[in-house]
């Protein structure tokens, strides 16, 4: 059987390629092409043949069909790194970060600091490969208009300053030079904003993602602040939105996995249907209106738990241990209120 | 939608045609496989088709951060904000209100919540060099009548609040004539002013700030329990309406909402004899925070100001604190305010 034969046998004139054969033919009813199994199965192979070898196909398909062991798959994963989000506890519960290649999922009440985490991780995964960052850019798709750039730029500006504080005690030589470029302006340059006022511009804007994720490589990070606010009303037909959410979150995983980066998407915890799309799902909630905590709530590697953390000027950060000696009138006037030491967090390399 | 007008391969256009497919938004509901069923495309031309009309639908490409942050223009900047005619208060609001967005005014009553709104009513009319938009106001009441009296007041003393604005530019604004109060006592006419006539005044840029007076109005008498599905419907059918103005015409939402106490059933079961902690909580629920960019809570406090000048006829005005509940750029914070003849002033 050749290459012909089976455009003969297919009668379509746009089978013409035999990549485009070996990526359809396997998608269609053996009946509706009109050739049995056995001969489906032998284009297959004659097709697979011709083309050996991952350089006739085009970069980012070839991912999905090549075979992995557990072992190369998982020096890829450890390989990949993580976006810290600037609050410890949080980092080892997630086991390091934000996860590249996965699509997490962070819900909670309205206030409780989903778009503060959104703005730090926009921020940290540009953090420069020497200071233990990933030097990536991010795309922040808006649907809620909740973005605030002035808040962007107080977290930018500390984040900034902490790497200057790193540099100055290490005084490495690499260090001194990723700071050039790593200033206020540059950060802000590479957080790319898309502001979706509907569903219909969100789907649009999610099929028009893989090209600019092409002309964009250094992408790492893509945002979705919040995925459910559109779909949450103008929908008589529920089938259609639950069909149209899978359909988005598939599209999510997809292009997390092939462009080795991070998406995550920022629904409420109201569609059961949502618990699959996500690989991991943190909850942010408060305790008794005073302190707030993230749960972890799945993940394929790490285990549930909670951990504090608190939101301050500077960002999404840990709660402060009390201080070893507070005097006894500071402690009284304001129980809650810490003394915070400038640049104490350390970040992780 | 005129196929024709697209920038794409002829037979695809054709195939769409054929299948009836009338919108750009009947496409994007469709999966893949479906289209393909429908146009009798193949995946690629499929494809090619969801890219050309994702395209078509966002023209504009992305926007850097930065961009946002060094965009001078006043009408679409970022930095621009709707001063609350107080320097205090702006400052705790970092400059005033986000044109883009509802803002949630919540308290008990008298806690101060129609004062503030009528000051915004003032502030919006000033030139943009003074924290407004050089523009008017559209005041819904749902329950109670507009008062009428008191913006009367707020307007002659404005000289006297807004002491940063020359004398000659307040007596220009024309304060009582860009003030449009609509009525609207059930979900119906509510429905209609927010969908009618208020896009229409918004189109003609006769105002851009938008007062209701109370949300929460709107739901208490016609929705028992029973009916909670049919009210959370109308909240988010309201929210996404309102949000598409505030965003269409960059102009700020502000709504009143009543509080209603939230009584801990442990703590009482517990204190029985002693009066729970007083903890209350905005009406309407978590269906209707979803739809917020921020809240702020007014509330009175027992106390009142100490004036310092002994001969004050004022003094002994009741302190009334302003807090942020949530909002995305500000921390969780109050300051200290105080209802006077000329307007809402807070304290450092």
């Amino acid at each position: 059987i050749s290459k012909q034969a089976i455009t003969h046998n297919i009668g379509h004139p746009s089978w013409h390629s035999s990549l485009y054969v070996k990526d359809v033919l396997p998608c269609f009813s053996f009946s509706e092409i009109g050739i049995s199994k056995e001969e489906a199965l032998e284009a297959l192979q004659v097709v697979r043949r011709e083309c050996p070898g991952e350089a006739a196909r085009p970069p980012g398909e070839s991912e999905s069909l090549r075979k992995y062991t557990a072992l190369e798959l998982l020096k890829q994963e450890q390989a990949q790194g993580f976006i810290i989000t600037f609050c410890s506890a949080l980092d080892d519960i997630l086991g390091g970060g934000i996860q590249l290649t996965k699509v997490t999922e962070i819900c909670g009440a309205p206030g409780v600091g989903k778009t503060q985490l959104c703005m730090q991780l926009a921020v940290d995964v540009q953090i420069p490969e020497c200071f233990g960052g990933l030097a990536g850019e991010a795309v922040f798709i808006d649907t809620e208009g909740s973005f605030m750039v002035d808040r962007v730029v107080d977290i930018a500006t500390v984040c900034v300053q902490h790497c200057q504080l790193i540099a100055e005690t290490h005084q490495e030589e690499d260090h001194q030079k990723a700071l050039e470029t790593f200033s206020l302006e540059n950060i802000l340059s590479h957080i790319y904003y898309f502001r979706c006022h509907d569903y219909v511009e969100l789907l649009a804007q999610v099929y028009l993602l893989p090209d600019f994720l092409l002309e964009h490589s250094k992408v790492r990070l893509v945002i979705i602040d919040g995925i459910a606010f559109p779909f949450r009303h103008d929908f008589e037909d529920f089938s259609l939105r639950t069909r149209l959410l899978n359909g988005l979150a598939q599209q999510l995983i997809s292009i997390a996995n092939e462009r080795q980066l991070n998406s995550m998407f920022f629904p409420c915890p109201s569609g059961e249907s949502w618990g699959h799309a996500a690989t991991i799902r943190l909850i942010l909630h408060w305790d008794n209106k005073q302190s707030r905590l993230a749960t972890l709530y799945k993940s394929p590697s790490q285990r549930e738990s909670t951990v504090p953390y608190h939101i301050t000027s500077h960002g999404f950060r840990d709660i402060q241990p009390p201080s070893p000696s507070p005097t006894l009138v500071e402690a009284e006037a304001n129980p809650r209120k810490r003394p915070r030491v400038e640049g104490e967090e350390e970040l992780k390399n | 939608m005129d196929w024709d007008r697209l920038d794409m391969n002829p037979k695809v256009i054709a195939a769409v045609k054929k299948a009836n497919i009338k919108s750009i938004k009947e496409i994007l509901n469709l999966s893949g496989p479906d289209l393909q069923r429908l146009t009798k495309l193949s995946s690629m031309d499929v494809q090619y088709l969801l890219k050309t009309v994702s395209g078509t639908l966002r023209k504009s490409s992305a926007l850097t951060a930065l961009q946002l942050y060094q965009d001078k223009d006043p009408f679409t900047s970022y930095h621009q904000r709707l001063s609350l005619g107080c320097p205090v208060l702006d400052s705790l609001l970092r400059g005033g209100l986000p044109l883009e967005g509802i803002t949630e005014v919540a308290g008990e009553s008298s806690a101060g919540k129609t004062q503030i709104s009528l000051q915004l009513c003032l502030s919006v009319q000033y030139p943009y060099e003074y924290g407004g938009l050089d523009s008017g106001a559209v005041y819904v009441c749902t329950e109670d009548v507009f008062p009428n009296k008191r913006l009367k007041q707020l307007t002659e003393q404005q000289q006297k609040l807004r002491v940063d604005v020359s004398l000659d530019v307040i007596q220009k604004i024309k304060f009582g004539n860009r003030i449009f109060i609509e009525h609207a006592a059930d979900i119906d006419t509510f429905q209609e002013c927010i969908t009618k006539r208020i896009p229409l005044m918004l189109s003609r840029g006769m105002v851009r700030l938008i007062i209701i007076d109370s949300i929460a109005a709107l739901f208490r008498c016609e929705f028992g329990a029973k009916d909670s599905v049919m009210k959370a419907k109308y909240l988010q059918t309201f929210g996404a309406k309102l949000h598409s103005l505030s965003s269409r015409f960059k102009t700020p939402i502000v709504c009143v909402n009543q509080v209603t106490d939230m009584v801990d059933e442990k703590e009482v079961a517990q204190n029985n004899f002693r009066v729970p902690d007083k903890r209350i909580s905005p009406a309407l629920g978590i269906t209707w925070s979803n739809q917020l960019l921020m809240r702020l809570m007014a509330s009175r406090t027992p106390h009142q100001e100490h004036s310092s000048s002994a001969t004050s006829q004022h003094s002994g005005r009741v302190l009334r604190t302003l807090g942020v509940v949530f909002a995305p750029h500000l921390p969780q914070s109050f300051c200290y305010y105080t209802v006077n003849l000329e307007g809402v002033r807070g304290m450092r």
